[in-house]
């Protein structure tokens, strides 16, 4: 059961890759998808993953990409 | 803890008798030492050093890059090091003012570098040209936080070679940054430097992990107190951050983590003060006055403890090397035997408070204050000498 989840601001992505790389528990994936420049912005491979630790969030340099606690009762954000 | 010490690379050390500046002198110990980057953005008195270091640094393969600003200089040194480089930045009070921010970064995530200040006349613009030792405080104060840093003072042109290769083994050593506390006339003035062939140079390499990268801890220090590093590039993912981290690097802002980690930044640096700090006594045994100075004024009051003793009075000299950490012990030591301290400094009382506090009122403190722009008159130093003596 995932903890948290990754939210993804398409347009802003340049697809550097460091969610990808840093994130440790592996959720992410550069996708075959454009965004309007041009670039592959990442997608969600593992979502159940995800543990909200948000380190995508301070890695990305264009604030493309943030993640969020789920609360266990799948009430939504905190 | 004792680091490993290796030799010297050949390449970046100009063996021979040299007639050059203080400025000069210190570039040639960043070479010395294995700094193969500096970022900077020129400023008087400073300038010398990287202008220097720009044209010899090619030749044996780094890299000097001038920046924008003092705040970009002073973080892009700190990628550097995390690239596996041993860097520094030199500027002068105006831009250490600037890069406060980022020296408090460099103690928070214990990354190993060298900030060079060529000390002038402030506050703000102040005198560009013109000596002072009024950042003695800010050196250690600067940035917010708890947080301990090392800072060294040379007094000659020779000092600045050698001590400059001294301020990055030390920075290896603890992980912390080292200020190099110049002032403008030692970074001017011109004397002999004797440069030592290569072999004889002794160099503290970084301190690197012989960890996996699925057993590295970037943060865990297993009973040291100073962490092993991993370089960008090597496959050990971890955040640097200036966020309260944990043992992995990672983000974790709550007390527990806080009072570990600033405690151990703290303590890896006042736990061995006795081996960090440094400084030169002389006829201390039996005097009633001691000389506390530093940097070019301890050259200006040699001239007056040689006039007072010629009057027949007793003082002796302690010239601090180190003046962070604050060398606690040996004042308290001295406060016990002497009548009283004489602190004469380019600032209008800096060092002189910690004179007088470690003293804790064993020893009356005499502070021979100057507002920059100038040495002292020797004569100046001398009265006060008189006065402490009697």
């Amino acid at each position: 059961m995932a903890k948290g989840r990754v939210s993804i601001v398409v347009e802003r992505c340049k697809a550097c890759g460091f969610c990808v790389e840093f994130c440790p528990t592996h959720v992410l994936a550069l996708s075959s998808a454009f965004n309007s420049k041009g670039y592959h912005p990442p997608h969600v491979v593992h979502p159940d993953k995800c543990s909200g630790c948000d380190l995508c969030g301070m890695y990305c340099p264009d604030f493309a990409i943030y993640a969020t606690k789920v609360t266990p009762a799948g009430g939504g954000d905190k | 803890m004792k680091a490993d010490l290796q030799k010297a690379d050949p390449r970046g050390v100009l063996t021979g008798v040299h007639f050059m500046d203080g400025d000069h002198a210190c570039c040639e110990g960043a070479l010395a030492a294995g700094s193969r980057f500096a970022a900077g953005y020129p400023i008087t008195p400073s300038t010398e050093v990287v202008e220097r270091f720009a044209q010899r640094v090619p030749t044996v393969g780094g890299t000097f890059i001038q920046m924008e600003d003092e705040l970009a200089a002073s973080i892009t040194l700190q990628g550097a090091v995390w690239g596996g480089a041993k860097a520094f930045t030199v500027t002068s009070g105006p831009g250490f003012s600037l890069m406060m921010e980022h020296i408090g970064y460099a103690a928070m995530t214990e990354t190993p570098c060298v900030f060079v200040d060529v000390q002038r006349g402030g506050p703000s613009t102040g005198l560009p040209t013109l000596p002072a030792q009024a950042d003695m405080m800010q050196a250690k104060w600067g940035s917010h936080g708890d947080y301990e840093i090392i800072a060294l003072c040379p007094n000659s042109p020779q000092e600045c070679f050698d001590l400059t290769i001294k301020a990055f083994n030390l920075a290896e050593e603890y992980r912390v940054p080292v200020m190099f506390m110049m002032d403008e006339v030692v970074g001017h003035m011109t004397e002999k430097v004797v440069i030592p062939p290569a072999d004889q140079i002794e160099v503290v390499p970084r301190k690197h992990t012989h960890k996996s990268v699925e057993d590295y801890l970037p943060y865990g220090t297993n009973g040291d107190l100073v962490p092993e590093m991993a370089h960008a590039g090597e496959g050990y993912n971890f955040h640097v951050t200036g966020l309260t981290h944990d043992e992995r690097g990672y983000p974790n802002m709550t007390l527990p983590t806080q009072d570990k980690l600033v405690r151990r930044l703290q303590n890896k640096i006042l736990q061995a003060v006795d081996r960090i700090a440094m400084f030169e006594e002389e006829q201390i045994e039996g005097a009633d006055v001691v000389v506390v100075s530093y940097g070019i004024t301890s050259r200006v009051a040699q001239r007056a403890i040689e006039a007072a003793r010629k009057k027949g009075l007793r003082v002796g000299k302690l010239r601090l090397i180190t003046a962070w950490p604050f060398p606690e012990k040996k004042i308290r030591e001295l406060a016990a035997q002497v009548k009283a301290f004489v602190v004469p400094e380019l600032n209008l009382g800096q060092m002189v408070r910690e004179v007088e506090r470690s003293a804790a009122g064993q020893a009356k403190t005499f502070a021979v204050s100057h507002a920059g722009g100038g040495v002292h008159n020797p004569e100046d130093i001398l009265k006060v000498i008189v006065e402490a003596s009697r």
